[in-house]
């Protein structure tokens, strides 16, 4: 685990533990949530101000001939809605430029973790196995060990790999032969570093194998995190390098029912969300046949 | 095909000459220094055409076979499914000057998650829509290449039409005149 430990430590050095993200995660899995902190935490960034504005004067919150000012639009928005508004502003910073070792485009990881942080919340809503907040912030944060791969292996760095050979029990294999350890186990290290609570650091560890039922560790959360991560993979959201070489586990196939039909429904969802989502970062609509 | 959306305008390069296809997006052009591009095609698939006469091209990035999943948001987003994003990238390009017996038409994408045993096949029902979307409205496929788990970005530049994969940084040609 030296080794491990070594990579952690480099990594936090370049990226800074996401203060904002932590503690609204607490928030969230303690239940305790703080709506002055949240308010005061808007009122000094300046981008999610602008989109908490943007939002409540935006077609679905806002009213014909009326605009809301920053404060009007945080009565008017709601806590979901403003954690929502924070945790994809500050993952956007997180996620800013990360991905080069899987071959991923600027901002690609960061739209992969909002399109299963969308997916997980999705899932959680409709199955009903655990808190939606909770699981859209596991979503969102499952895949920050890319981050210590970054450092770790530099750009592009499965470009080796022939396209035809697949591995057996998926692309987290490769990372184990080159590392020893594979992403979602060095997420949850930096997760444990950045002092994020135990049940989110479990499920980015056991994101890619969660554990069976009645097995040490198992928890819907982890199982809804696994299954969003498929969603976001059909949705096209982050394919890498690493392709789609993963494995759906049979038991959160079962346990979650997830067929064709409720897949297919959560890929369309998941994708309409995050371009809503997408437009209101943005603030205009994106070229398109819509 | 179904006739049902209005055809789009063409799409205009940006400085550097390029249209990029995100996911679920479409777009047809005729400006002949324009080069259209899809990145990252997983168990979607990317459709390119091109007519190299009126050189007129065309590309589609689709997520699903049909829009019976949810008919509201096909449309408002036809290029989410083959069944309705196929017919407007025709009709569109069609409507731009470009004929049906000239049309050079390709595809890549497909792919599955490991070990799906038939439970889910997206990448696999993505193609078949495909090819009996082609097959039922008299289209030859002139080159593909889909399947397995692999990522494929892919590209066409409008000057001759070439139309090439790329993979973990490796580039081959599938089709080229």
């Amino acid at each position: 685990m030296g080794s491990v430990e070594t990579l952690i430590d480099k990594c936090v050095k370049l990226s800074p533990a996401p203060v904002v993200i932590a503690r609204v995660a607490s928030m969230l899995s303690s239940g305790e949530y703080n709506s002055k902190e949240l308010e005061d935490l808007i009122m000094t960034d300046e981008a999610i101000s602008a989109s908490v504005l943007r939002t409540a004067n935006s077609a679905a919150y806002g009213v014909p001939g009326r605009v809301f000012d920053l404060r009007e639009g945080i009565v008017r928005l709601g806590s979901k809605t403003l954690r929502r508004i924070v945790l994809e502003h500050k993952s956007s910073e997180l996620f800013d430029g990360a991905g080069e070792a899987y071959g991923l485009r600027r901002q690609d990881l960061w739209r992969g973790s909002v399109g299963g942080a969308l997916a997980a919340e999705l899932i959680a809503e409709s199955r009903k196995v655990c808190e939606p907040g909770v699981a859209y912030v596991a979503g969102l944060l499952r895949d920050i060990g890319k981050l210590a791969v970054d450092v770790a292996l530099g750009a592009d760095a499965f470009r080796d790999i022939d396209p035809d050979e697949t591995p057996e029990r998926g692309f987290t294999e490769q990372e184990r032969l080159r590392l020893g350890v594979d992403h979602a186990e060095l997420g949850a290290a930096l997760a444990k570093r950045w002092n994020l609570p135990d049940r989110i650091c479990a499920a980015i560890h056991h994101h890619h194998r969660p554990p069976e039922p009645g097995e040490t560790g198992a928890d819907p959360l982890i199982d809804v995190v696994h299954a969003a991560d498929f969603i976001t993979l059909w949705s096209g959201l982050c394919i890498g390098d690493d392709g789609l070489q993963y494995q759906l586990a049979p038991h959160v196939r079962e346990s979650l029912k997830i067929d064709r039909a409720s897949a297919e429904h959560e890929i369309v969802e998941t994708m309409t969300r995050f371009r809503d989502l997408e437009e209101a970062i943005s603030g205009h609509s994106e070229q398109g046949a819509a | 095909m179904s006739m049902t959306q209005t055809a789009l305008k063409p799409s205009q390069a940006d400085a550097k000459g390029g249209i990029t296809i995100g996911v679920a997006d479409i777009a047809i052009t005729n400006d002949p220094n324009a080069t259209l591009v899809t990145y990252a095609l997983g168990s979607c698939i990317g459709v390119t055409i091109y007519d190299p006469i009126a050189k007129i091209g065309g590309m589609l990035h689709f997520m699903l076979p049909l829009s019976k999943v949810n008919p509201d948001k096909a449309a408002k987003r036809p290029a989410m499914f083959a069944d309705t994003g196929i017919p407007l990238l025709f009709r569109s390009a069609y409507e731009l000057g470009a004929q049906k017996e000239r049309m050079i038409v390709c595809a890549a994408g497909g792919a599955e998650i490991l070990n799906d045993d038939g439970h889910f096949r997206v990448g696999s029902r993505n193609r078949t829509m495909l090819r009996k979307l082609f097959w039922k409205n008299n289209i030859l496929l002139s080159a593909d290449e889909t399947g397995g788990n692999i990522s494929r970005t892919l590209v066409m530049p409008l000057s001759d039409g070439t139309v090439s994969i790329r993979n973990r940084g490796k580039e081959k040609t599938l089709w080229a005149a």
